[in-house]
């Protein structure tokens, strides 16, 4: 129970909702920067998966914990907080004008939960593969000890496409060449013969998964919602967290706005890219 | 009756610490053994409750409003003087002191003067410390202005809103003993009576304003902190409950009643636009530096003031004083203004109001340099009367705003009745006939901080007190009255409202005692007033019970003591047959219209005291000794 | 001018109270909100019923006593401008006007429009002071005050306690007014011994009091008659969780 006492205090609840907050939103900027990769390609988008899935370790549970933390007590608190807010109220007017409250102030707590539901849809779409596991079980086969090399055309293909019995040991037998093709990418290959591997393809994962219309437009949704949230949510953690100088909270405000546009806008392109076939046409 | 104002003997300058050396002390550990009601949480009031607690006595303090902090001293805007002379301009005690006797045209105590400019410096201190955000220079010390009647820079403000400040300090050191539980604070109670028992004041009856109980209240000790009376007029800058009825119903229990038609008019309040108005708002004097005031030459002369040509205009105070012009003293420029409104000049669209032109300033000094003097008043008057004072001129009136007179009080500002104190605005005695500008914050402060946790203590060391209680047959008494009282109000059932009432007493009082007195207008006041009394006991009515919120009711209470009040003040305006300070008798002026004292006949001060509603009180006289100042002419050419 | 009025009649803290409809004739432009309800109100008596209540003393903008919330905005819609001072100039015939008591569980309704605002006083009785008994205090220019700092407090120190922070809140926050008093005594030197217990015993009673929590809506800002900055209450939360951190004792 140590660890919710903070919420006796309504300062202290709205630290540590800023402060969760923060992290969050350092998460979202993170991962949105990750996932532009899928514009770079399939090979550097899946190595950056590969990336995240394996080479971290214990650390990506770390971060994941960490995440998770947050979000719960950004949720926790935020519950509470509405609760005892609305508690404070208890009457409504009839007639009710505001005048500085925008309607992504005033509807923080129903975004939040949208999200909270979006997200939780994501995380078991793309990340666990509950929902739609035929998006998930993709695999990428790649050369682990070659670099890939432009506009290299002379080199051959030994190996087939995906076949699973073939990469089962990881390994391709039947290079000669130092310069290989590889699922229709040109290797330079390191030793005599590359040496496959597997990973999850993430890349075809994204891909398939946003060429379902109705998948993409519930992430657009889920996105804008995001956005929404983050408006307020940006400017509003300096504020709670202390930070207000009349020069510059103007300028934290507008920046604020901007973010959260600038965050929408990045992560819609990608469905968006996606569905107009302009990424991924190819898988 | 004799009035012995009990000033100490001895030099000017030595009477208050002599005085001090004097009195009796109550031992610490005894203080907590006597208990003080204060009625009243302005300045005087929350400086007393919270001084009087800080030494250790046991205090009761009680408001009508719901909080100390809607006290009317909260409107005050100018400042408050002290005689720090920091700006070294010349100010001494003795300046502030003879200032202040001269501005109130020599009707006021020396010594208690004296006092006053003694302590004023102590009261800044003590306002500083309590983190009071008065204005600054750059070198982070405290700033001064001027301000009227003075010749040097000596008044500390914070913005236009000092009192307002002076008083949320009072308030903070009153909230902090009622948080340490030395201090029960009764909000939304009003005094309706004192109760005296074996000579001595020794409680109050209350009305809950929520539910309407009456009950009692017992102390050794009660101190009176109620203000003025300046809404007697009906119309004036005191706030909409500010009453009489705490003084005069002590005045009515043997409380003396000291120059009752001390009342100052402020000559720069926004005009009346209908007879809906409720109040009149003041704006700062300092207005008067830069604005030309006039009226039109002609009688009803309707044109919108920019099209009425300069020829046709009758700048008339530059007329009539050429050498003071617009900046002639409150009392004279309120009184012509009152002239040209009754030959018919006046402007607005009551007839009551005198442009005050600010053209020539601003082609002179440019819009800027008036914005940054009196953006923030020229905002005020545009959302009052909704007129852009840089294109039209503004339109000025005078307006009843603070009242001298109030409960007799010697030096120790006791009353006649042993143990009723009475502070601030609500007694007589620091500003004489008239109050000089930035002086009422001082006097309330003083009174409170620094006069009375002395001299009650002298009260209470030199009296015994038989142990009291609220069951005592004399609280049963009062309690019977003021619920006879109510219900009395609330069973005429007629056809005029509190406020229909309130309004007919003002405008009798606002026409005949009002700038300027005569005796013909006073004896026909004097006999109105009681018809307009006698028609509220039959034709009053009030919906609604006494055991609720009530605000007719509180209202009708409050009228009916202003009705019977108005006759005192009548009679004192009457009897009073000079001219002093703000009581202007037509009779008695000097060619410019000066006002002309009487000193052989009228240097005292007039004591009423209370023999039946309706009949004439009996006047006693306090000659006034002046020993220090020599008694001139009240000039400011 | 004609108006139609809606009006929140209410016997008293127990009744449930409901808006009743007012139609006012000759209404004229330069009244104010609140003599537009005396003569309301003297209509009223003068037909037998009951007049509205409705807190008022200063009608000048300074006493806070006035408390109405006009068209679901305390104070009306007027910038920086209180019921008494807002005029019906800023009103067109035959508006309709709702008008409503301030509205937090904090403010009880005692009657119609008057409510009970005694929670600040409670919280000003927990540390809106700076402890300095009569008598005790140097002299005043011992102690320098940068002009900037003077004149910041002086903005805080204008709050005038009315509640038109928390009636627009719509969690009922009551941090404007308490940042106001925190952040005044915080900007000045006599305020310095006291920092840290002051803003711990404030917040503390605001909480028990029942306010809500700051959401930064900013409505409090856009509501206060003396237009005091939200600043304050960034103010106030670093000065808050600076004092949790670093006070060991309770409060």
């Amino acid at each position: 129970m140590i660890l919710i006492n903070y919420l006796k205090s309504t300062i202290l609840s709205k630290f540590v909702m800023a402060i969760t907050g923060v992290i969050l939103v350092l998460f979202v900027i993170g991962h949105c920067v990750g996932n532009l990769q899928v514009f770079l390609g399939k090979d550097a988008f899946n190595s950056y998966a590969y990336f995240l899935q394996e080479r971290l370790g214990e650390l990506l549970w770390l971060i994941r914990i960490g995440l998770i933390a947050a979000a719960v007590f950004h949720i926790i608190t935020s519950v509470w907080l509405k609760f005892l807010n609305w508690g404070a109220k208890p009457t409504k007017y009839q007639v009710k004008n505001y005048v500085k409250a925008r309607l992504t102030s005033r509807t923080m707590i129903w975004t939040g939960i949208m999200i909270f539901a979006f997200l939780t849809y994501h995380i078991l779409h793309f990340t666990m593969g509950v929902v739609h596991p035929e998006d998930y079980n993709k695999t990428d086969y790649y050369v682990t000890n070659a670099v890939s090399v432009d506009k290299v055309n002379n080199g051959t293909l030994n190996d087939t496409e995906g076949s699973d019995e073939c990469c089962a040991e990881g390994t391709a037998t039947n290079a000669k060449e130092s310069i290989i093709n590889y699922n229709g990418s040109m290797y330079k290959v390191e030793g005599d013969e590359p040496i496959l591997s597997e990973r999850h393809d993430a890349y075809a994962m994204v891909i398939s998964g946003f060429q379902k219309p109705l998948v993409s437009i519930l992430y657009i949704i889920g996105v804008i919602l995001l956005g929404f949230h983050l408006n307020h949510a940006i400017q509003s953690s300096f504020q709670t967290l202390g930070y207000n100088n009349p020069k510059y909270f103007p300028k934290i405000v507008a920046g604020s706005t901007i973010l959260s546009i600038l965050i929408v806008l990045c992560y819609i392109a990608i469905p968006i890219s996606i569905l107009l076939g302009l990424v991924g046409g190819r898988v | 009756m004799t009035l012995d104002s009990k000033i100490p003997s001895g030099p000017l300058k030595d009477k208050w610490d002599k005085h001090k050396f004097e009195m009796k002390l109550v031992n610490a550990a005894n203080k907590r053994k006597y208990k003080a009601i204060v009625v009243g949480t302005g300045l005087a009031g929350a400086s007393a409750a919270a001084s009087l607690a800080e030494l250790g006595y046991v205090v009761e303090a009680f408001t009508y409003n719901d909080s100390p902090r809607r006290a009317h001293s909260i409107a005050a805007q100018g400042g408050i003087n002290a005689a720090k002379n920091y700006p070294n301009d010349g100010d001494s005690i003795w300046r502030l002191f003879y200032d202040t006797v001269k501005g109130g045209d020599f009707r006021a105590r020396e010594a208690n003067v004296y006092r006053l400019a003694q302590v004023s410096n102590n009261i800044i201190d003590q306002c500083v410390a309590q983190g009071v955000p008065f204005a600054r220079e750059y070198g982070g010390l405290l700033d001064n202005r001027s301000f009227g009647g003075a010749q040097v820079s000596r008044t500390f403000y914070a913005r236009g809103q000092t009192g307002q400040q002076l008083l949320l300090g009072a308030y903070s050191a009153l909230s902090r003993a009622i948080g340490k539980k030395q201090v029960t604070m009764h909000n939304r109670k009003e005094m309706l009576d004192l109760v005296i028992i074996d000579g001595k004041a020794r409680g109050i009856v209350t009305r809950d304003l929520v539910n309407g109980k009456i009950e009692s209240f017992w102390a050794d000790a009660v101190i009176i902190a109620t203000g003025g009376y300046g809404n007697v007029f009906f119309l004036s800058t005191n706030a909409q409950a500010c009453n009489v009825t705490a003084t005069y119903r002590t005045y009515k229990k043997g409380a003396l009643f000291a120059n009752p038609c001390y009342t100052q008019i402020h000559p720069t309040c926004i005009p009346l636009s209908g007879e809906h108005q409720s109040k009149l708002t003041l704006m700062s004097e300092s207005l008067r530096n830069d604005g030309r005031i006039w009226v039109p030459k002609n009688k009803g002369d309707k044109r919108k003031p920019n099209e009425i040509p300069e020829e046709e205009r009758d700048y008339y105070l530059e007329r009539k004083y050429p050498s003071f012009g617009n900046l002639a003293p409150r009392d004279i420029s309120s009184r012509s203004a009152k002239e040209v409104c009754d030959e018919g000049r006046g402007v607005s669209a009551t007839g009551f109001g005198v442009y005050l032109d600010f053209t020539d300033s601003i082609n002179r000094l440019g819009k800027k340099v008036i914005e940054e003097r009196y953006g923030n008043l020229f905002e005020m008057y545009e959302r009052i009367v909704g007129e852009d004072p840089y294109k039209t001129p503004m339109m000025i009136y005078p307006a009843s705003h603070y009242t001298m007179g109030g409960l007799w009080v010697d030096y120790n500002l006791m009353s006649t009745i042993p143990g009723l104190h009475i502070l601030g605005e609500a007694n007589f005695s620091d500003h004489g006939a008239n109050r000089l500008g930035a002086s009422a914050l001082m006097q309330g402060l003083a009174d409170g901080y620094f006069v009375i946790p002395y001299t009650i203590g002298d009260y209470f060391a030199r009296n015994k007190f038989d142990k009291v209680s609220i069951d005592h047959p004399e609280f049963k008494k009062t309690e019977s009255e003021v619920i006879e009282k109510t219900n009395k109000l609330l069973s005429i059932k007629g056809k005029k409202t509190p406020t229909m009432f309130h309004r007919e007493l003002g405008k009798v009082l606002w026409e005949y005692c009002g700038m300027g007195r005569n005796e013909a207008g006073l004896k026909k006041a004097l006999e109105l007033v009681p018809k307009i009394r006698e028609e509220f006991w039959q034709n009053l009515t009030i919906v609604g019970e006494s055991n609720d919120l009530n605000m007719s009711l509180e209202k009708a209470g409050r009228v009916a003591d202003f009705l019977e009040f108005a006759e005192v003040l009548l009679w004192d305006a009457l009897e009073r047959d000079e001219s002093c300070g703000a009581h202007f008798r037509e009779e008695h002026q000097y060619p410019d219209g000066e006002a002309k004292r009487d000193d052989e006949h009228f240097a005292h001060v007039a004591a009423w005291e209370f023999t039946g509603v309706g009949n004439k009180p009996v006047r006693h006289v306090e000659p006034l000794v002046f020993e220090n100042v020599q008694l001139a002419l009240r000039s400011y050419k | 001018m004609r108006l139609k009025l809606f009006i929140w009649r209410q016997k008293n803290a127990q009744d449930k109270g409901h808006m009743e409809k007012y139609p006012v004739d000759d209404v004229q432009e330069d009244m104010s909100f609140l003599e537009m309800l005396d003569v309301l109100n003297e209509k009223l008596i003068l037909e037998g019923k009951e007049p509205v209540a409705f807190d008022h003393d200063c009608r000048e903008g300074i006493c806070g006593a006035c408390s109405l919330t006009i068209n679901g905005i305390p104070h009306g819609h007027e910038k920086g401008t209180t019921t008494c001072q807002l005029h019906m100039r800023k009103f067109k015939d035959g508006d309709t006007i709702y008008i409503e008591p301030f509205r937090a569980k904090a403010f009880p309704v005692i009657k119609d429009l008057v409510v009970d605002r005694s929670a600040f006083e409670r919280i000003m009785q927990a540390g809106g002071f700076i402890s300095v008994n009569t008598g005790n205090a140097i002299e005043a220019n011992s102690l320098p005050i940068p002009k900037k700092n003077a004149e910041l407090a002086m903005d805080a120190a204008q709050c005038i306690g009315c509640g038109a922070c928390v009636a627009a809140c719509p969690n009922a926050a009551a941090m404007l007014f308490v940042s106001a008093k925190v952040s005044q005594f915080a900007l000045l030197p006599q305020g310095q011994p006291e920092r840290k217990r002051r803003v711990l015993a404030m917040v503390n009673q605001m909480e028990k009091e029942g306010f809500g929590a700051c959401t930064n809506f900013y409505e409090c800002e856009a509501a206060c008659p003396k237009q005091i900055s939200v600043r304050f209450i960034a103010m106030m939360n670093r000065d808050y969780l600076c004092s949790r951190v670093s006070e060991p004792v309770e409060v």
